[in-house]
């Protein structure tokens, strides 16, 4: 079932409210006049799959050793290094002075390769753009 | 599968030529703490429709929300939202920066937090 709506560009707008995202519309199927402190209200027709959201998702935990990491194989090795940077830091506070002072420096090394690869670079990285750009005009007709 | 990609078992093999006595449930107990920061950076882009309900304003996002298919969101953050015009067509949306403007009435938004 689609929307009534010819123009959600105009006639809808979304906005972010803690763990919620609200959807109003200044629309009226029956065609109810509203003054401008009462424009945007919710939907007054329901729309199976009316809303399409595009997100930056969180990966699916890990459960068993044969699982694959849910996220894109670039990352794996920063996965590795993220596993050391912990290791040598808990390492740090077991040992003695000049060891712990080793592990540190490591720690700091696994750190710094695991920011590299997720943080400065992240999706850069392995984005897939590519070719001549072009830009579409708005038709101001 | 052509593509080179480590398991945990491979990750956990790399992690023990340096600390072979590392525990495999501690290993992948760090594993989970890294694929949540990594998430943090936009590294999984993933897209989801939601059925839209009449008079109902809020739709839960949070870690356990649901698309119309009934999978779990797992999101992070927005950053497109579509909605369907009356072609079938997905047509992309403003967001509202002024929330003022917005009403609630006394029957909706049951997904507004509330203390408890």
């Amino acid at each position: 079932m689609a929307s009534n709506i010819n123009f959600p560009e105009d006639r809808v707008v979304y906005f972010l409210k803690g763990d919620a995202i609200g959807v109003v519309s200044s629309y009226s199927s029956s065609g109810e006049s509203r003054t401008d402190r009462k424009m945007w209200q919710p939907l007054d027709h329901a729309v199976a799959n009316g809303l399409l959201i595009h997100y930056w998702a969180d990966p699916k935990k890990v459960t068993a050793i044969t699982d694959t990491p849910d996220i894109d194989n670039a990352f794996h090795l920063a996965i590795v290094d993220y596993v050391k940077m912990c290791l040598y830091m808990d390492k740090t506070g077991s040992q003695g002075n000049e060891t712990a002072a080793v592990s540190l420096q490591l720690s700091q090394m696994h750190k710094g390769k695991f920011l590299e690869t997720v943080r400065r670079f992240g999706d850069r990285r392995r984005e897939k753009t590519g070719g001549l750009r072009a830009i579409l005009p708005a038709n101001f007709q | 599968m052509a593509v080179h990609s480590l398991t945990v078992k491979q990750i956990i093999s790399r992690i023990r030529q340096v600390f072979p006595d590392a525990p495999e449930a501690y290993i992948m107990s760090l594993i989970n703490d890294a694929l949540v920061e990594c998430g943090l950076y936009s590294t999984k882009s993933m897209s989801a429709k939601i059925n839209i309900v009449k008079d109902q304003t809020y739709y839960d996002i949070s870690d356990s929300g649901q698309d119309s298919s009934s999978n779990t969101l797992e999101l992070n953050k927005i950053y497109r939202v579509d909605f369907m015009d009356s072609s079938g067509d997905y047509i992309k949306i403003p967001r509202l920066l002024n929330g003022e403007v917005l009403v609630s009435d006394i029957e909706s938004e049951s997904a507004v937090e509330q203390p408890d």
